[in-house]
């Protein structure tokens, strides 16, 4: 039998808390070159609170929900970690470990319907 | 390369927002480096596992390559499945959450850069479960305990277990282990979890009660320290104190320890013994020498037999014979299965004892008769059939 552990702490401190942004349908590179290093968008506030997105051409309104079932972001290590002792399982040179890198206690989500920007308004002079 | 405050509030001019109406703060989400990378996932916690991460302490998820995978506490058992979604999920570990602006953080204008770290459509998904104890017992009935000294048998290491070897092959999180060693009268010796022989579990109980009975002592003030020295020429002390241990409640009086006996358990034990000789008893015969067998002063009730022994009030006479429900199936859908191709018709009160283990959470037995059984009446009695056509 696999024991896989899940690590929560590295440091003695407990792990940070970061924010889940969650988006109706999915994502692609305007150039298909991959998401990694792109720019996603710009997110704001408005003074009561309402978070908005702006990504590419469209505006997105959404709420502040705090989640009722809590996440942990897990991160994957194959390899001995650095700790003690980890249940060896014969048949595995390397056994998988997982550490908890963060947890989620709140998210943004944006469930409208995407408003389109319309640029080209000539700048009166 | 990176956008500046100006390149986006010039975006928010042609989105056709006002400056007036926005916090201060803004944030730029780019994906990181390491976004696509996918050693990562998210997994759904309840309140007990959050709190459980943030002490520090760690979880462990447990399974063979044939069985589906669980998830341990140090204290329970969660079953783990992946769950989709449409949505897209982004995790971002530098932005703000509005009630975190604060006008002191937010003098003018600011865009902070803040880097989408991963995404997901999908997620880990814990549900909690019954630990899954069968296999222990099946792994101690490799070798049980029949005491010291039985030739041959003590020096090898096969079919021994330690804790650690046993959190290795069972499903299930180390207290609800510790638990379920203690239900079975389970003892360590030299550092493996042995169970005990069944005779020789009788006989430690037997010397016992024998010695409970030349002292005239009551059954509920057996004292510790004498019945260790009268039987410490017989059996190991350890022994001695562990069936003192399984049968009894241990208490101090002015300093002294003492035992008291459960009937119950005791009574239990007894019947066990009588039934597990033949297919089944005469139920008046077994009850006569039930009686007989136990201690002076206790009494014998054949409630004390549920979950160990079933009655059969249909055949002439009446019969009683052993069903121990550690013996039963411990998938629920099996379970009902076995019960009813072994009788067809069962009342509420004789099935219920066979199934009890089932539940989960929350459930009753009652919740799980409605879902696999079929209710009818006979004779003016409520009894339980199958839901589908078993073949007897």
């Amino acid at each position: 039998m696999v024991q896989i552990i899940i690590n929560s702490s590295v440091d003695g401190a407990g792990p940070a808390e970061w924010l889940l942004v969650e988006l109706q349908g999915e994502m692609v590179s305007r150039q298909n070159s991959g998401l990694a290093g792109n720019l996603m968008g710009d997110l704001l506030y408005t003074k009561e609170g309402v978070p908005v997105l702006i990504v590419g051409h469209h505006i997105l309104y959404g709420k502040v929900v705090k989640l009722e079932k809590p996440f942990a972001v897990l991160m994957k290590h194959s390899g001995l970690p650095q700790g003690d002792e980890v249940p060896m399982e014969t048949n595995h040179q390397n056994p998988t470990t997982y550490s908890v890198a963060a947890l989620i206690k709140k998210k943004l989500i944006f469930k409208t319907r995407p408003k389109p920007i319309i640029t080209n308004v000539p700048k009166k002079v | 390369m990176s956008r500046t405050l100006e390149e986006v509030q010039a975006t928010i001019q042609i989105a056709k927002l006002k400056e007036n109406d926005l916090q201060n703060t803004i944030h730029c989400l780019t994906f990181g480096e390491s976004a696509s990378s996918g050693d990562y996932c998210l997994m759904e916690l309840d309140d007990t596992l959050c709190k459980h991460i943030e002490a520090g302490k760690s979880l462990v998820i447990r399974g063979d390559l044939d069985e589906r995978a669980v998830l341990c506490s140090e204290d329970k058992t969660y079953d783990l499945k992946i769950a989709d979604t449409s949505n897209l999920l982004l995790l971002v570990p530098g932005c703000l959450t509005p009630d975190q602006l604060t006008t002191d953080n937010q003098a003018s204008s600011q865009l902070v850069h803040a880097q989408i770290w991963g995404f997901s459509n999908s997620y880990w998904e814990l549900r909690k479960r019954h630990p899954k104890l069968k296999k222990l017992k099946k792994l101690l009935m490799e070798n049980p305990y029949e005491g010291p000294g039985v030739s041959g048998q003590e020096d090898v290491p096969e079919g021994k277990y330690t804790m650690g070897d046993l959190l290795e092959r069972i499903q299930a999180s180390e207290e609800e282990l510790e638990a379920q060693l203690q239900t079975i009268h389970a003892c360590e010796v030299n550092g493996y979890w042995r169970l005990l022989d069944f005779d020789y579990e009788m006989r430690l109980l037997g010397h016992i009660t024998q010695l409970v009975d030349s002292e005239s002592w009551s059954f509920s003030k057996v004292p510790l320290r004498v019945s260790l020295e009268e039987l410490g020429c017989l059996e190991p002390q350890e022994m001695v104190e562990h069936s003192l241990n399984c049968y009894g409640r241990r208490y101090t009086d002015n300093d002294e320890v003492f035992f008291a006996l459960n009937e119950d358990k005791v009574c239990r034990a007894t019947a066990q013994m009588l039934l597990q000789n033949a297919v089944k008893f005469n139920l008046a015969e077994f009850q006569e020498v039930w009686q007989q067998s136990v201690p002076e002063g206790m009494g014998t009730r054949l409630d004390q037999l549920k979950s160990l022994a079933l009655v059969d009030r249909s055949s002439k006479p009446e019969t009683i014979f052993l069903l121990r429900v550690e013996d039963l199936p411990e998938d629920t859908l099996e379970r009902f299965t076995h019960l009813f191709t072994m009788r067809e018709k069962w009342t509420e009160e004789d099935i219920t004892p066979y199934i009890q283990d089932l539940c989960g959470e929350k459930q009753t037995t009652g919740a799980l008769l409605t879902k696999y059984a079929r209710l009818s009446t006979q004779n003016g009695i409520k009894v339980f059939n199958s839901r589908r056509t078993v073949a007897t």
